[in-house]
C-alpha cells in the first residue's frame, strides 16, 4: 500500500510507558535435568502497561467530519472497490510513481537532520505544485538557505546512475540558482568518463555552480541541530570540510519490490519485455 | 443543570481568568436524569484534564467527582478535599503547575481554541458511536483507540492553535514561530506546510532570506 | 481486426509518455498506477537545461482526453494468469471514496480532518490529512484508509491486534482472548512459541521498540486458565453432510479442522501417525518452550467441536492414500516436513548414536531415548539446531555443542533463542563444519571438523563460507544430531501420481484457495512452503479451510 513508506510518521504521547517489558524467566540452574516452561508469563500490571504502549494505528478514523462539511456532498465512504479482470496482449512496466532508492551512508545525516533531503525530496520542492510551490526552504526552520550542496549518496562505481544522478544534480543546481540570489551551490561526487566527456564543459560554465570531484563522508552539527551543517568530504586525496544550509542527496533509483516481482514474473513466466 | 451540558471550552476560559480550580460534580453512572449525560460529561473533563496536564497545567486543578442529590455529606466531604488540594497546589502559574505564568495563559487560550474547535468536538461527540456501534465503516474501538485519537488530536491541535494564535498577531516566519512558541522549528515548518495546503495560511513575503506567513481570513 | 491491447504498469511521466505513444500506434492502452493521480512534472536525467524548461510536464490532458486509453489510478495488480495467448489481469481499484467529479475543491473537508499523516506524494516534506488531494495540480481527492494496520497486514492469519491490545489495555482480557479466537483456534500455544513477523513491522518500533504483541496473546489464554474457565468453540447450528478428511494434526490440519467445524461440517476426520497431536509443536517444539498440557488442552477444545482424530495412522502404511481420495467429499494434506536431512559426509551410515534432530527431537518428546551419557553434538544454525542443544543440555549431557558454518549474525535461529542457549552454558562452536564421524566399535566416539572462513557473498547475498585448509581438528562425543533442515516426505502417494509437485518436493497449490491440481485435494502448511513456523501453517490451513467450503458447496 502506498502512504507506509519507511518513514511512517507517529506522534509520541506523553502518557505511555517507554521501554518494553522484559519477559521474567526461571533461573538457569532451575532448568537443568528437567522440562519446566522457561518463560513464567506476564504479571497482570505489566501486561496493561506493555498493551497501553500500543499506537492503535489507524489513519481514517471514519469521523464522518469531512463528509459534514463538505457542501457539494462530493465525499461518499460507501464508493466500493472495484476488481476488474482484462485481458491484454501486451504488459509494459514503467517505474510509476513510488519512488524507491537503495540506502545509502548513514553518517550523511538524512532522517537525523531535517535539513538533509534526498534528491526525490529537492525535485518536489523545486516543483511549482510541489508543497511550497517551487520556494526553496530548509525543512529545519523554513528560511531559504544561502549554502546548498549537493552530494552523492551511491559512491559506487555504476556508470549508469552515476551520469544520471550528475545530470540531475546539475539540473536542480540549475533551478536552484534562478530561484535564490547569491546562492552558494555545490555539487561533490566522483565523476564519471561519460559525464566528464559530454557535460562537463557545459556545468562547469554554469555561473555559480561549483563542481568538485570527491566523495561525501559525512554530515554533522556542532552543538544543536540549529546550527548550519557541517559536510565532510575528500577530494584531491586530503580530507575537507564546509558548513551548508540545506544538503540534498543524490540517491540511487531502485525498482519498488512489487514492481520488481511482476517483472521477474513476466520475465520467468511470460517472456515479456520490460520497459 | 445537566453535567452533560458543561463545555470544555467554558472551562478552559475560566482558567484563564485565573481560576485555580473547577470541580464537576455529577449524579452516579445509571441515574442520569437524561440517560448518559454524566458519562458524557466524564468524557469531557478526562479530555480537558489530559489536554491540561499536556499544557503544563496541573490536571488536579479539573477534577469530576460524584454523588446524588440526597447525600449532603458526601457532597461536603467532596469540596473539602477538593478545596484543600487546590489550596495545597497554590495559585494557577505557581510552584503547582508545569508551565508558569504569564506563558500559562497563551496556553489556556489555545486550550480554549482548541476545545472550541470542530475536530475535538465533534470526535469526542463520537464517543459512544464509535465504542459500541462502530464508525462510519462499522469498525468498533476499543477504549483505549479512542483515547489515542484523542490524545493524536490534542497533540498536534495544540500547536496549532498557538501558531493560528501567533499568526492572528501578525505576519511571521517559520523561525520567529518556533522562537515563540518554544515549539521544535521542523515541527512549526510542517505544520505551516500543512496549512499552506489547506489555504489557511499563505505566504506573505520574503523578508532578506525569512518567508512571512500569514493568516488568510476565511469565510463562516 | 481487434485492437491491440496494452497494459501499462506504472502512472508516471514514462508511464504516460509510453502510453502515449502506444495509441499512436493504434493500441487500446491501460495504465495501472498506485497513486491516486497521475504523475508529476520531473527534471530531466539525460540532457542539461536552462531554467525556463526545468520541468517535463507529462501530457495529461491529451492522456485523459484520450478515448482509448483508460486510466485505473489507485489500483493494484492482483493476480496474472495466461490464457491462450492473452494476459488475464485481475486489477484492485481502491474506492477514492470522494465523487472528484463533484469535489469543488473548497479543501474544507483536509481543513477540519483531525488525521495528520506524511505526504506521499511530495515525498514526506509536509503533511497530508487523511482526506486529501494528492497532487496540486491534478487534484485528486481522496479519503486514505488502510485495510488493516501494518501488524495485522503482517501477521499470517490477520489477528485483529490493534483490537486484541487495546482491549488488554483496557482491562478486559477476556473478550481479548475472543477476539484472538476468532482468528486462531491455539492462542495458548502461538503466544509461546510464535517468532512474532507482527513486532517486525510494528509502528511503535520508529519511537522505540516494538509492542509485545505475542507475548500478550498468551497472557490473555494464561488469565483464562488461572481463572479456570472452560471455553466451548462454538459451532452453528445448521449442518452440512459431507465428510472430510484431513491427514496430519499438525496446526495446519487442527485448524483447518476447526475452521471446517465451524462453517458446520461434522464429518471431519484428522489422520495423524504419531500417538499425539500437534505436528511439531508436540514433536519437535520442547517442553520447555510450550507444555504439552497447554497443548493437548488447546487441541481438545478443537476435538469437542466434533472432530474426531485417529492417533497412530499413517496413510500410505496403515491406511492407502485411495481410501480416503475414495470415501470422502474432500482432503487437506497438512502432512508437514517431517524427514531430517543427511549431512553427506563419511561414517554417517556406519555407526550408532548419529541421530537426526527430527527423530531426536520426537523420541525424546515421545519419552522413548535412553539416558543421556558423555558429549552431544548438534550440527546447524537454525531453531532446530538450538531446540535440540538445549533439549540435550537438559537431558544430562556432559557437554553439549553447536557446530554452525557460518557466524551468529547469518545464523537463522532467532536471536533470543541463541542467547537463551549460551545462557545455559550450550558451547555454540561458529564457522566450523563437520567433516567426517569417528567411531569404534560401531558407535560414535567422535567427528572431524574444519574451521571455515567467510568469502564471497552467494546467491542469497550471505557470504560463502569456505574451508580454510589444515584446520581440521576433533571433538570427542558420543551423541551426534544433524540439524540441518527438513524435506517433505511424500512416500504415501503412488509412484505415478498426478501432483504438481515443487522441485523441493512440495505440492504446488492455487494461491487463494489452497487446492491442488487434483480437484478436492488442498494442502497447506510446511508440506507446501518447506520448513516454516507454525502461523504460517495455520494460515495455509485457514486458507484451505474456505477453499474446501467453496469447493463442496459449488457442487
Ligand atoms: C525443532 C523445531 C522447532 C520449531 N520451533 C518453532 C517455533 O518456535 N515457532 C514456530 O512458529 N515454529 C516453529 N517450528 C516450525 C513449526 O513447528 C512448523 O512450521 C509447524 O508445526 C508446521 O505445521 P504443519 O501443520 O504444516 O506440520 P507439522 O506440525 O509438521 O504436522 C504434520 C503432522 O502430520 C503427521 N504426518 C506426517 N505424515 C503423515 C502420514 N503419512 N499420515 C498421517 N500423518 C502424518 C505428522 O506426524 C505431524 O503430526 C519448529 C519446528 C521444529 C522442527
Ligand atoms: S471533497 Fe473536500 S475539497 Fe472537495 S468539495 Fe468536498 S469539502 Fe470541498
Ligand atoms: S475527517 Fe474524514 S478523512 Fe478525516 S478521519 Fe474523519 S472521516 Fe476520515
Ligand atoms: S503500535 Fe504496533 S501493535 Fe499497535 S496498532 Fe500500531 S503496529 Fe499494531
Amino acid at each position: 500500500m502506498i502512504y507506509e513508506k519507511e518513514t511512517r510518521y507517529v506522534i509520541p504521547f506523553g502518557d505511555i510507558p517507554s521501554p518494553r517489558a522484559e519477559m521474567p524467566e526461571i533461573s538457569v540452574d532451575e532448568r537443568r535435568e528437567n522440562y519446566t516452561e522457561v518463560e513464567t508469563g506476564f504479571p497482570e500490571k505489566i501486561a496493561v502497561q506493555e498493551a497501553r504502549r500500543c499506537l492503535s494505528c489507524r489513519r481514517c478514523l471514519g469521523c464522518a467530519l469531512c463528509w459534514a462539511e463538505c457542501k457539494p456532498e462530493a465525499i461518499d465512504f460507501d464508493i466500493p472497490d472495484e476488481e476488474l479482470e482484462l485481458e491484454f496482449d501486451d504488459v509494459i512496466i514503467t517505474n510509476g510513481q513510488d519512488n524507491a532508492f537503495y540506502p545509502f551512508n548513514p553518517q550523511l545525516g538524512y532522517g537525523k537532520y531535517p535539513d538533509v533531503i534526498t534528491d526525490l525530496q529537492f525535485e518536489r520542492m523545486l516543483s511549482p505544485t510541489g508543497p511550497f510551490n517551487g520556494m526553496v526552504v530548509s525543512p529545519l526552520d523554513g528560511e531559504i538557505p544561502g549554502r546548498i550542496a549537493v552530494v552523492q549518496g551511491d559512491t559506487g562505481d555504476d556508470e549508469e546512475h552515476l551520469l544520471s544522478s550528475l545530470i540531475l544534480g546539475v539540473n536542480q543546481s540549475v533551478i536552484a540558482l534562478d530561484k535564490i540570489k547569491d546562492l552558494e551551490m555545490v555539487l561533490i561526487s566522483p565523476l564519471c568518463e561519460s559525464f566528464q566527456e559530454k557535460f562537463f564543459a557545459e556545468a562547469e560554465k554554469i555561473p555559480g555552480l561549483q563542481i568538485i570531484e570527491g566523495s561525501p563522508e559525512s554530515v554533522e552539527k556542532e552543538r544543536d541541530t540549529k546550527e548550519p551543517l557541517l559536510l565532510k568530504y575528500s577530494a584531491d586525496g586530503e580530507n575537507k570540510q564546509k558548513a551548508f544550509d540545506l544538503i540534498v542527496i543524490l540517491t540511487k533509483p531502485k525498482i519498488s519490490p512489487e514492481l520488481e516481482s511482476l517483472s521477474n514474473l513476466f520475465w520467468t513466466e511470460f517472456g515479456m519485455h520490460v520497459f | 443543570m445537566c453535567t452533560g451540558r458543561i463545555d470544555p471550552a467554558m472551562v478552559a476560559r475560566a482558567f484563564q481568568k485565573r481560576l485555580d480550580g473547577l470541580m464537576v460534580v455529577g449524579c452516579y453512572f445509571g441515574d442520569c436524569h437524561y440517560i448518559s449525560g454524566n458519562v458524557q460529561a466524564k468524557a469531557k473533563i478526562d479530555t480537558t484534564r489530559k489536554l491540561f496536564k499536556h499544557i503544563g497545567v496541573n490536571e488536579e486543578r479539573l477534577a469530576f467527582r460524584q454523588c446524588s442529590s440526597g447525600e449532603a455529606s458526601v457532597f461536603v466531604k467532596l469540596v473539602t478535599e477538593f478545596d484543600e488540594k487546590i489550596r495545597s497546589l497554590g495559585p494557577l502559574g505557581g510552584d503547582g503547575d508545569r508551565v508558569k505564568a504569564p506563558e500559562i495563559f497563551g496556553k489556556l487560550e489555545a486550550a480554549e481554541a482548541v476545545l472550541a474547535g470542530e475536530k475535538i468536538r465533534w470526535v469526542m461527540g463520537k464517543r459512544t458511536p464509535f465504542l459500541e456501534t462502530g464508525n462510519i465503516y462499522g469498525e468498533i474501538f476499543t477504549e483505549h483507540e479512542f483515547n489515542r485519537a484523542m490524545d493524536m488530536i490534542i497533540v498536534e491541535e495544540i500547536e496549532v492553535q498557538e501558531i493560528l494564535a501567533k499568526l492572528k498577531e501578525g505576519a511571521r516566519s517559520v523561525k520567529d514561530l518556533a522562537g515563540d512558541l518554544a515549539i521544535p522549528s521542523e515541527r512549526v515548518f510542517r505544520y505551516i506546510t500543512a496549512l499552506k495546503r489547506k489555504g489557511m495560511v499563505a505566504l506573505d513575503n520574503v523578508a532578506d532570506r525569512s518567508p512571512i506567513f500569514q493568516l488568510v481570513p476565511q469565510e463562516v | 481486426m481487434d485492437d491491440k491491447t496494452v497494459l501499462i504498469v506504472g502512472g508516471g511521466l514514462d508511464g504516460v509518455r509510453t502510453a502515449l505513444e502506444q495509441v499512436e500506434t493504434g493500441a487500446q492502452v491501460t495504465i495501472v498506477e498506485k497513486f491516486p493521480t497521475l504523475g508529476a512534472e520531473r527534471i530531466p536525467r539525460d540532457r542539461l537545461i536552462r531554467p525556463e524548461q526545468a520541468f517535463i510536464n507529462p501530457d495529461l490532458e491529451k492522456v485523459r482526453d484520450h478515448n482509448n486509453i483508460r486510466i485505473l489510478t489507485y489500483s493494484d495488480i492482483k493476480k496474472i494468469n495466461r490464457d491462450n495467448g492473452k494476459l488475464r489481469v485481475r486489477i484492485l481499484k481502491h474506492s477514492l471514496r470522494v465523487d472528484n467529479s463533484k469535489c469543488n475543491d473548497c479543501k474544507a473537508c483536509i481543513q477540519v480532518c483531525p488525521v495528520n499523516m506524511f505526504d506521499d506524494f511530495d515525498e514526506g516534506l509536509g503533511f497530508r490529512t487523511a482526506v486529501d488531494f494528492c497532487n496540486l495540480a491534478t487534484g485528486g481527492y481522496n479519503i486514505y484508509k488502510e485495510d488493516m494496520p501494518v501488524c495485522q497486514e503482517t501477521c499470517p492469519v490477520n489477528l485483529d491486534i490493534r483490537a486484541y491490545v487495546g482491549l488488554i489495555a483496557d482491562g478486559k482480557h477476556l473478550e481479548s482472548l475472543a477476539k484472538i479466537r476468532e482468528r486462531l483456534p491455539l492462542p495458548g500455544s502461538i503466544g509461546r512459541i510464535c517468532p512474532h513477523p507482527c513486532e517486525t513491522a510494528c509502528n511503535r518500533q520508529y519511537l522505540d521498540e516494538p509492542i509485545s504483541i505475542c507475548f500478550l496473546k498468551r497472557f490473555v489464554s494464561d488469565v483464562e486458565l488461572s481463572q479456570e474457565i472452560e471455553p466451548v468453540y462454538e459451532t452453528p447450528e445448521h449442518k452440512y453432510p459431507e465428510k472430510i478428511a484431513i491427514v496430519g494434526a499438525g496446526p495446519a490440519g487442527l485448524t483447518c479442522a476447526h475452521d471446517l467445524a465451524r462453517l458446520g461440517y461434522e464429518h471431519i476426520k484428522i489422520f495423524e501417525s504419531l500417538p499425539v497431536p500437534g505436528g511439531y509443536l508436540w514433536v519437535g517444539i520442547p517442553e520447555y518452550r510450550l507444555p504439552k498440557k497447554l497443548l493437548q488442552r488447546e487441541v481438545d477444545l478443537i476435538c469437542n467441536m466434533g472432530v474426531e482424530i485417529q492417533y497412530n495412522t499413517r496413510i500410505g502404511k496403515d491406511v492407502a492414500f485411495e481410501n480416503l481420495t475414495n470415501d470422502y467429499d474432500a482432503l487437506f494434506i497438512g502432512i508437514g516436513c517431517h524427514m531430517g536431512l543427511k549431512l553427506r559426509v563419511p561414517g554417517e551410515d556406519d555407526y550408532e548414536g548419529i541421530v537426526d534432530c527430527v527423530t531426536f527431537l520426537r523420541e525424546q518428546a515421545l519419552g522413548n531415548l535412553p539416558k543421556a551419557k558423555g558429549k552431544l553434538i548438534v550440527i546447524g544454525g537454525g531453531n532446530a539446531a538450538i531446540d535440540s542443544a538445549r533439549v540435550g543440555w537438559r537431558m544430562g549431557f556432559d557437554k553439549v555443542y553447536i557446530l554452525y558454518r557460518r557466524t551468529k549474525k547469518e545464523m537463522p535461529a532467532n536471536s533470543w533463542e541463541i542467547d537463551a542457549a549460551e545462557h545455559e552454558g550450550v558451547i555454540l562452536q561458529y564457522l566450523a563444519a563437520p567433516v567426517e564421524i569417528l567411531g569404534e566399535n560401531g558407535k560414535v566416539t567422535g567427528m572431524k571438523c574444519i574451521k571455515m572462513e567467510l568469502g564471497e557473498p552467494d546467491d542469497s547475498g550471505r557470504r560463502r563460507p569456505v574451508p580454510i585448509e589444515g584446520s581440521e581438528y576433533i571433538i570427542d562425543a558420543e551423541t551426534i544430531v544433524p540439524a540441518i533442515s527438513q524435506g517433505t516426505d511424500l512416500r504415501f502417494l503412488d509412484e505415478g501420481h498426478d501432483f504438481d509437485l515443487s522441485r523441493w518436493n512440495t505440492f504446488l497449490i492455487d494461491e487463494e484457495t489452497g487446492a491442488t491440481n487434483i480437484p478436492g485435494v488442498f494442502a497447506g502448511g510446511d508440506v507446501v512452503t518447506g520448513p516454516d513456523i507454525a502461523i504460517r501453517a495455520i494460515a495455509g490451513g485457514k486458507r484451505a479451510a474456505v477453499g474446501i467450503h467453496e469447493y463442496l458447496r459449488s457442487k
